[in-house]
């Protein structure tokens, strides 16, 4: 008995030894990352990027990141791009210890992007829009689109302060088969009634006349967003952004909305089946010709590119029709979003890299290898020999008379638990299962909009 | 002397484990309660008190109502078919005179090593409404008015993840039964058949009393399985939809804290999970408890 009590002192004490020795190692380990940090900001000069790999893929950051080292001799950049990256650079930021660099959308499922914006948790920009270009003598922010950097997609606060740096240029809107419609001889619509009205086309082609990505209900924001500015104008469609809770009692709100109760309530309009199928799915019984419209933005080509398609699919652009005849087609953009994280170890040298990133032979091997463009003063242009045929259309469509406008939800303050843009999108599965009507839909709009309201002052 | 020495001997063992049980289960749990009652992102910085205004928050907030809803049909609804369905084939195959006995064991017990994001995955495809085989074959059947879009009903979606969950677990706890079936007398059979029971009798009367012990554990193991696997079955079928009605408490937690970065309202809907299932399992471990001779 003894000698196994005996063994078992030694045991644990071995245990004991061990553990306190990890923990030793770790803690040692702790001190020692901001102490490295801080060297890096004097001497090393290492930059941590984080991309989000997505249509886009990575090959365009890891170039730039050698070129980059190759320009300023001394310095080091390590990339770290993936789907998932959000999730990956979460506890990095929570521990106190971000990347220096992150491209990271809002709208990124991780919802980090989202989280930094309430947590104001990134470095200011200002100053290096203000700045001189590297390779111009011109402010950096003159060579920015127009617009973009006021926009809340880079100043989220209304402060006048820009907080994120603009990356790619995407324009969305509805898609269909070009082929379809020119060896049938289809004309596009350009009003929603002449959009409603192709139904009967449609079912003759033995297909529905359109459909979404069902569970991600967010990419109908394409469609409602425009749909509001045709009929309201800049001052509907900012109430709606920025949660005023009086817009869903307005007639411009209940039009716009009656647009999915159509498509709802016709007969054949909305392809069987679309709200339980997700982004990829849907995104492929389109190509595959099951529906005639889909809306999705410049990146579709690149998307699908495995995905299967029926005979002679070819990708065409049509924009998002308006409500008066007169008007030209219209098409919502968005701007793809970085930021330097607030604590990041070296920020100077990571505003020189986005400065190095905005130099026109850098947006040209973005185009190269990524086939968009980027936010810049006649990128479009400069990438035009790279871009896929589909997405030149695209943007060669917004510069020969289809409207590109902007629209992105205000950021929810502090203190409120739903976010007012899902909430608006989700609903619309009940509209397309008929379980809700949009005066339904309107009104529970409003009371979440009040709530909003209500936080803000 | 000796029982100090003994009472020393058993702190000494249970040590480790305690200390190991407190870091990782005493401790996040704490910090779960104490963050739950503040209005925080999740991304360090900005954290206010606000004492249990998330809580009242919670109990205004229709889509955490209709996700505890949904959390509770399916906390009915899977842990009772699951078992009942477990224990007919797994008297089926330990009395019945099955010469496929053995393939009807691996068979059943196949869905319980598959990972549940495949299962999930597999599953969204056989419910898929425009190729999925089930609408396919009502289609063939001439039934075409039966086949729905399964997961984008609110009427069927809840259903149609239930049955998932259901053929999951049934081979699990199917095993599990088995192995207690093995050890009940046969000589308890054996009389009763003499008496004239038949085989229903028996299953009733022989095989679930017996099994009682057995039976209690895995109904508690199966609510707090379901509410595991509905995360992970809602998530990849049909992110919570269509419009939250698949939502489950734990998705909706997912979706506040991480996408929404409302990480302190998480953390209240955390609570109010680890509330309900503490209790239901209490209720069930009461309701089930039986004297034992």
């Amino acid at each position: 008995m003894k000698s196994v009590f005996g063994k078992m002192v030694v045991l644990l004490a071995i245990f004991a030894v061990i553990l306190a020795g990890c923990s030793n190692g770790k803690e040692a380990g702790k001190e020692d990352t901001p102490a490295k940090g801080e060297d890096a900001n004097v001497e090393s000069k290492e930059l941590e990027v984080t991309v989000f790999q997505g249509g886009y893929g990575d090959a365009f950051w890891k170039q730039l990141a050698v070129n980059f080292e190759k320009a300023n001799p001394g310095t080091k950049v390590t990339v770290t791009a993936n789907p998932d990256i959000g999730e990956m650079i979460r506890p990095k930021i929570i521990a106190g210890n971000p990347p220096d660099i992150v491209y990271l959308n809002q709208t990124d499922p991780s919802g980090v992007t989202q989280g930094m914006i309430k947590e104001h948790g990134f470095t200011d920009l200002t100053d290096l829009f203000a700045g001189n270009a590297l390779d111009e003598a011109v402010p950096l922010k003159d060579k920015i689109l127009p617009g973009v950097l006021e926009s809340v997609y880079m100043s989220p606060y209304g402060d006048g302060k820009i907080y994120l740096a603009p990356y790619n240029y995407n324009v969305m809107g509805l898609w269909y088969n070009k082929t379809l419609f020119d060896d049938k001889g289809i004309a596009l619509p350009k009003t929603w009634d002449e959009f409603i009205a192709l139904n009967q086309v449609a079912k003759d082609n033995d297909r529905a006349l359109f459909t979404y990505q069902g569970t991600v209900p967010g990419y109908l924001e394409e469609i409602l967003i425009p749909a509001v500015y045709s009929l309201g104008g800049q001052e509907a469609l900012d109430q709606m952004l920025n949660y005023d809770p009086e817009f869903w009692k307005t007639e411009t709100a209940l039009t716009a909305l009656g647009i999915f109760e159509k498509i709802a309530k016709e007969d054949n309009a909305l392809m069987n089946g679309t709200v339980a199928l997700d982004h990829t799915q849907s995104q492929t019984s389109f190509m595959q010709g099951k529906a005639m419209f889909i809306p999705n933005g410049n990146w579709f080509e690149g998307e699908m590119a495995e995905a299967p398609r029926e005979d002679g699919f070819e990708f065409g652009f049509l924009g998002i029709p308006t409500f008066n005849d007169n008007d030209p087609l219209l098409a919502l953009n968005s701007i793809e979003q970085m930021y330097i994280p607030k604590g990041a170890a070296n920020p100077e040298l990571a505003k020189e890299f986005l400065k190095f990133m905005y130099t026109e032979e850098n947006v040209k091997l973005n185009g190269e290898l990524t086939k968009a463009s980027m936010a810049i003063v006649g990128a479009a242009d400069l990438v035009a020999d790279y871009l896929s045929e589909s997405s030149y259309n695209v943007f060669k469509a917004v510069e020969s008379g289809m409207y590109s406008m902007s629209g992105n939800f205000a950021p929810v303050p502090t203190g409120v638990n739903v976010d007012p843009r899902e909430v608006l999108f989700d609903q619309v599965a009940s509209i397309m299962n008929d379980d809700m009507t949009i005066q339904e839909w309107a009104d529970k709009m409003y009371d979440v909009y009040s709530k909003v309201a209500e936080k803000k002052e | 002397m000796k029982s100090k020495e003994r009472t020393a001997f058993i702190l000494f063992c249970i040590l480790p484990t305690l200390l190991i049980f407190s870091v990782f289960i005493v401790y996040p749990v704490t910090q779960v309660f104490i963050k739950s009652m503040f209005s925080s992102s999740g991304f360090g910085g900005n954290q206010e008190f606000i004492g249990l205004d998330n809580f009242v928050e919670l109990f205004k907030d229709d889509v955490f109502l209709k996700s505890l809803k949904n959390t509770g049909f399916l906390m009915l609804v899977v842990p009772v078919i699951t078992l009942f369905l477990s224990l007919v084939f797994a008297s089926i195959l330990s009395f019945g005179e099955l010469r496929e006995k053995h393939l009807y064991r691996t068979i059943f017990f196949f869905p319980s090593i598959l990972s549940f994001v495949v299962i999930g995955i597999l599953w969204a495809f056989i419910y898929h409404p425009n190729m999925g085989i089930i609408n396919e074959v009502l289609n063939w059947m001439g039934l075409d008015q039966f086949a729905l879009t399964w997961l984008g009903s609110k009427d069927t979606v809840l259903w149609a993840i239930a049955l998932v969950m259901v053929w999951q677990a049934v081979g699990y706890y199917m095993v599990m039964y088995l192995a207690g079936m093995d050890s009940i007398p046969r000589e308890l059979y054996e009389a009763a058949s003499l008496d004239g029971a038949n085989a229903v009798q028996q299953f009733f009367k022989i095989t679930v009393p017996m099994l009682w012990e057995i039976i209690r554990i895995t109904i508690i193991f199966s609510i707090n399985g379901v509410l595991n696997i509905s995360f992970v079955l809602v998530i990849v079928m049909t992110s919570g939809g269509p419009n939250n009605s698949s939502q489950v408490a734990l998705t909706y937690m997912y979706k506040q804290a991480f996408v929404n970065a409302n990480f302190g309202y998480a953390m209240a809907i955390a609570v109010i999970v680890f509330c309900v299932s503490l209790l239901l399992s209490f209720i069930s471990n009461k309701l089930t408890e039986r004297e034992i001779h």
